[in-house]
């Protein structure tokens, strides 16, 4: 057996176990977790060219179906799986609704994805992806919201895979193959005569992607979904299935469209234009986040908006774009991931999702304070962690095309990113300690052992970034472009100037102990309650406050809502749900014509038959 | 190496004290300049040193670790920062004076700083993070525009570099070559630098002095190294930038003391704004200059081709 | 060691933060002390704005018993050292409350006071009297009320009791009353 196909193998067979067994949560855990390691021992016989083809009779035609790795497939496949086990790992103590068997499946969908050759089975897995997925998100906790979310996110994957439906028997009826490699190369001779329709082909591809990473204006799903989708999976959902977008956007960016349309700034209008989604996205993302006051919400929109990062880098089609926009994916993968752990594991114990409920849980619960800290630290950008990288590299890459605008509002996201990172902090973790949470306890060692993994990761990956950067390269030079200079496992080589991450991480570590040292000599300090604190000299129990009246969470940015205001007026989500309202008024007024009367189907008929006539004569 | 470290270690120490010592001595000359626009004698120069000296001496309360551990985050990111600043002709570390990370270091200390404050529980505090932040969404944008357009300028993000560029005279620097930019910046100093009209975080009469409500003793000294490390790092990163470097240390401190002198004018003169006032205002008329500098630098032929 | 106190004693001295409780008509002496006329930072005493930051309490005018529940409670707050300055003759003696039911007649029978202001009203000379005073005090190490205080403590807080357990609330129900939302 090829170790290919056990890619898929492995995780199906995993499913149907944990499926018959589902019962038994922990059972059901352990296989999930098993079959995710066993999957990656898998993984490791995998080299970058290995190939497996197998023909499927279909109509009597032979359709000739595949498997490929190349080396953006790889590198996707081990940070996927690798995220997989960690997730897994940590679910073996987490007790939402998640059943595990869909996970399994969606794994195996997401192996599917990465490796396939051929649009079928693309867009096989592709479906499979979509609807264990959607399965999976009925589970969640509040049930009415989660189908609601289920639904929503189940219309949008329908549309975008319709999309991509048309776009896959187009190009078929245009070629009489199904493999992506030779659709592909068949678009690029297109391109000299006709470009517009290779941009008209490729954008019904590019709709489907735009939809499953939540790009701008396809990005409304993503909080509803995210929001309600069981704990045990939103980490899966946000940091890896966010991620099938940017796979399928990097299989058609190499048709470089700059020859044969108009361009802008050295860029063709298409990218131009795709690049703007991104930077679109991310603004909208990171505006709306820190409005939020449902902590799942407010980090869906952190996602989507941080995809939005990742698109606008890769749209640039540069070896520095497509590398940061590549870092920027791992990276986003990782502190994703840590931070979103973290804040399931908080939601476990407190049993809200509500931010302006929770408040003071870093005495509780150290550990995770100090993962989330160091997560959000890294989605801020903030060296020497993962993620200061890839966002400063992607503002390289923006700069050196001379993108001013587009590049302004990256920054501006940045900053609002870090708006949100540090309410969403406050909230949760600072502040006032309500006495309702008293009793909660740090997460179990299962918790404690994989918090402490991804806090050694962000660090890890911050300082020795070489590791990812390495493959990421080898994924440049293998769509043509020259990659980046490498110098050393602890360099970044950027467009302006290069940063050795070890120096900066010992500066910081140097300057920590002189701050402790420092803080040690000079005179001591005296331990004090929250309860002891500054309250403009009234007594508090004479008051009656209580830690939850002396928290201020709710509405943080309050000031800020005037500002952003006229920009929220526009409402892309009212649109979707307008034109949901105009389909279900049709689908009413067609059903107002089966009403059962023979009559009125005789009348049907006859009308029917008589336009029919009528155009055929028009026609012919 | 182990020689060589340690010789950097001393160093590193001696330009954190240095730049300490200027910050604080800036500050107190603020103060003096302050008193005698509204006609006082002010306190003596030297006030901030003994007004840091007293803090570290006087008792304090903590609420805890992750309180320590947020003061002291809020300034060793500062001092880390400090060491890839060309300061006059010497940098530490020359090769890691990248631009945007002496930023983001600067940022760590912003979020160490954060953590510190709102760990004690103060509503007060919370409240005056969240200006500090809203007021950062502001500043930062109109001086990202410029970091942008000096990136394309010089066509390097090195500071030494961007330092050298400039040599050679009065005519050389970016001030010049880039006054839009140079205003723009000037204007976002103002509130990077928190003085009025963008004190917003620090209303001492209106929120209790915001973060810094619970902060006594050391906690209180921690937080003044942050500021006037702080002081000294922004005006220095402008001072390279735009006014060239500086041959030495002392012409160096000069040139940020005059930036400096322009901010504490500013503050003396004008009242508070309120803070969504302050964010729209930054991402006006700073925001507008800003832009408009990166396409005069676009148009003269700095885009770079790939 | 004793030479490093002195060090510390005489820059503590130098720099004295002051937070002030206004209650009473004093508080219209502040202004003039701060600002041009007077200009008390040149003595290194700037206002502060909570307890946690401040070295020195300044109380002006009469201490209402309610009023002296919120003294206690910020002098409680401040941390060592600390001194206290009473302003005015309320503060002495109970000034022109010297026969009011609820205000208390000498300050330092509940807080230790390092100097009284007398007079009524004493003006910005005097506060600045005080304030050099003061200063010339903790340089030498005199000004040690704070110690008195926690050697003291059950005497102050007997007095206290006395006095505070007056202030029980009137409204049976408070929770009712300051709900919020």
């Amino acid at each position: 057996m090829s170790p290919l196909v056990a890619l898929l193998i492995v995780p199906i067979t995993g499913s149907a176990v944990a499926a018959i067994i589902q019962k038994y949560r922990i059972a059901e855990r352990l296989v999930a977790f098993l079959t995710f390691s066993i999957t990656f021992l898998f993984l490791l016989a995998i080299k970058s060219g290995d190939l497996f083809t197998w023909n499927l009779g279909f109509l009597g035609k032979n359709v000739e179906m595949g498997l490929q790795i190349t080396p953006l497939s790889l590198f996707m496949l081990y940070i996927t799986i690798a995220f997989g086990i960690v997730l897994t790992f940590y679910n073996l103590s987490e007790k939402s609704k998640m059943k595990s068997f869909l996970l399994l499946l969606t794994m195996a969908a997401s192996n599917w994805i990465f490796m396939s050759n051929d649009m079928i089975s693309f867009f096989f897995a592709w479906e499979l992806m979509s609807w264990t997925s959607i399965l999976m998100i009925f589970g969640g906790r509040r049930e009415e919201e989660a189908r609601h979310g289920a639904l929503y996110y189940a219309m949008m994957s329908i549309g975008g895979s319709y999309s991509m439906l048309i776009g896959i028997f187009l190009l078929y009826n245009l070629t009489g193959t199904f493999s992506i490699q030779s659709n592909i190369s068949y678009l690029m001779s297109l391109l000299a005569t006709n470009p517009w329709w290779v941009l008209g082909i490729v954008s019904l591809f590019f709709a489907a992607f735009m939809v499953k990473s939540g790009i701008f204006p396809f990005h409304t799903w993503v909080p509803y979904t995210y929001g309600e989708a069981p704990d045990g999976f939103v980490p899966y959902l946000s940091s890896v299935m966010s991620k099938y977008g940017v796979y399928g956007f990097l299989i058609f960016l190499p048709l470089t469209l700059g020859a044969h349309v108009p361009s802008v700034l050295g860029l063709a209008w298409p990218n131009y234009v795709l690049l703007w989604f991104g930077s679109v996205t991310a603004v909208v993302g990171s505006v709306l986040a820190f409005m939020q006051d449902d902590v799942k919400k407010l980090f869906a929109y952190s996602s989507f908006g941080n995809l939005g990062f990742i698109l606008a880098a890769i749209a640039l089609f540069t070896p520095i774009g497509l590398t940061a926009g590549l870092f920027h994916a791992f990276n986003h993968l990782l502190f994703n991931g840590a931070i979103f752990i973290t804040v399931i594991a908080v939601i476990s114990k407190v049993g809200t999702t509500r931010m302006s409920e929770m408040g003071g849980l870093w005495q509780k619960m150290p550990l995770t304070f100090l993962t989330f800290f160091i997560g959000i630290a890294a989605a801020a950008g903030i060296p020497p962690f993962a993620g200061f990288g890839s966002k400063w590299m992607i503002f390289q890459a923006m700069i050196s095309h001379g993108l001013i605008f587009a590049t302004v509002l990256l920054f501006f996201a940045s900053i609002a990113s870090f708006l949100y990172l540090m309410r969403a902090f406050h909230a949760i973790f600072l502040g006032q300690l309500s006495h309702r949470y008293d009793n909660v306890k740090e997460v179990s060692s299962i918790g404690k052992i994989t918090e402490g993994f991804l806090l050694a990761a962000l660090v890890f990956f911050g300082i020795f970034p070489g590791f990812v950067l390495d493959p990421i390269n080898s994924i440049v030079s293998s769509f043509g472009l020259k990659p980046l200079p490498t110098s050393g496992y602890e360099y970044i080589n950027g467009f302006f100037s290069s940063v050795n991450m070890v120096s900066i991480f010992v500066v910081v570590i140097v300057a920590f102990i002189f701050g402790f040292l420092l803080f040690a000599v000079v005179a001591k300090h005296k331990k004090v309650s929250q309860d002891d604190n500054y309250t403009a000299g009234q007594i508090p129990q004479d008051w009656n406050l209580t830690p939850e009246m002396y928290q201020f969470s709710y509405d943080f940015y309050e000031p800020m809502d005037k500002e952003i205001a006229p920009f929220l007026k526009v409402k892309i989500d009212g649109f979707f749900k307008g034109f949901g309202q105009s389909v279900d008024y049709i689908g009413r007024a067609i059903k107002e014509i089966f009403t059962g009367n023979v009559q009125m189907y005789t009348y049907l008929t006859i009308g029917g038959l008589i336009v029919f006539i009528i155009a055929g004569w028009v026609v012919w | 190496m182990v020689i060589e470290f340690l010789i950097k270690l001393v160093q590193g120490i001696g330009i954190g004290a240095l730049a300490l010592a200027t910050g604080l001595l800036f500050g107190g000359i603020a103060r003096k300049i302050m008193a005698r626009i509204q006609r006082r004698y002010g306190p003596p120069f030297t006030q901030n040193f003994i007004d840091l000296f007293k803090l570290f001496s006087k008792s304090s309360v903590s609420h805890g670790w992750a309180f320590d551990l947020g003061l002291v985050a809020g300034f060793a990111p500062m001092l880390a920062a400090l060491m890839f600043l060309p300061i006059g002709s010497f940098t530490l570390l020359p090769s890691d004076s990248s631009l945007i990370m002496i930023i983001y270091l600067m940022m760590m200390a912003y979020l160490g700083m954060a953590m510190g404050v709102l760990a004690s529980g103060n509503p007060n505090s919370a409240i005056g993070m969240s200006r500090a932040l809203m007021l950062m969404a502001g500043y930062e944008v109109p001086f990202a525009a410029v970091i942008f357009s000096v990136y394309l300028f010089s066509k390097t993000g090195y500071l030494t570099q961007i330092v050298a560029m400039q040599s050679g005279g009065f005519m050389n620097w970016n001030m010049v070559k880039m006054p839009l930019g140079f205003l723009a910046v000037e204007i976002a100093l103002q509130g990077m630098l928190g003085e009025k009209p963008f004190d917003q975080a620090i209303a001492p009469a209106e929120i209790a002095s915001g973060p810094m409500v619970e902060l006594g003793g050391k906690y209180l000294g921690f937080g003044m190294i942050q500021h006037s490390v702080g002081l000294f790092l922004e005006t220095g990163i402008v001072v390279d930038l735009f006014l060239g470097g500086a041959p030495n240390f002392w012409i160096f401190i000069a040139k940020q003391f005059v930036l400096y002198f322009i901010v504490v004018l500013v503050d003396a003169i004008l009242p508070r704004l309120r803070v969504h006032e302050a964010t729209s205002f930054f991402w006006k008329l700073p925001l507008f200059l800003g832009i408009l500098q990166a396409l005069i630098v676009i148009i003269q032929g700095g885009v770079i081709n790939v | 060691m004793s030479e490093w106190n002195e060090i510390v004693d005489y820059f503590r001295g130098r720099s004295m933060w002051m937070l002030h409780y206004c209650t009473g008509c004093g508080a219209i002496e502040l202004p003039p002390t701060m600002t041009s006329r007077w200009d008390m930072e040149r003595f290194g005493i700037t206002p502060m704005a909570t307890p946690r930051q401040a070295d020195i309490l300044l109380i002006t005018g009469y201490l209402a018993i309610k009023t002296l529940k919120r003294v206690v409670y910020t002098y409680e707050q401040m941390q060592a050292p600390k001194w206290v300055l009473g302003f005015g003759s309320c503060t002495i003696n109970g000034g022109i409350y010297w026969d009011s039911y609820n205000v208390i007649e000498r300050l330092d029978k509940y807080i230790p006071v390092d100097i009284y202001i007398a007079g009524c009203m004493p003006r910005p000379e005097a506060i600045l009297d005080a304030f050099v005073k003061l200063k010339e005090m903790v340089q030498k190490g005199e000004a040690k009320g704070y110690e008195k205080y926690v050697k003291n403590y059950e005497w102050y807080k007997a007095n206290q009791d006395r006095v505070l357990k007056r202030t029980e609330p009137v409204l049976k129900r408070i929770e009712k009353v300051t709900k919020i939302g």
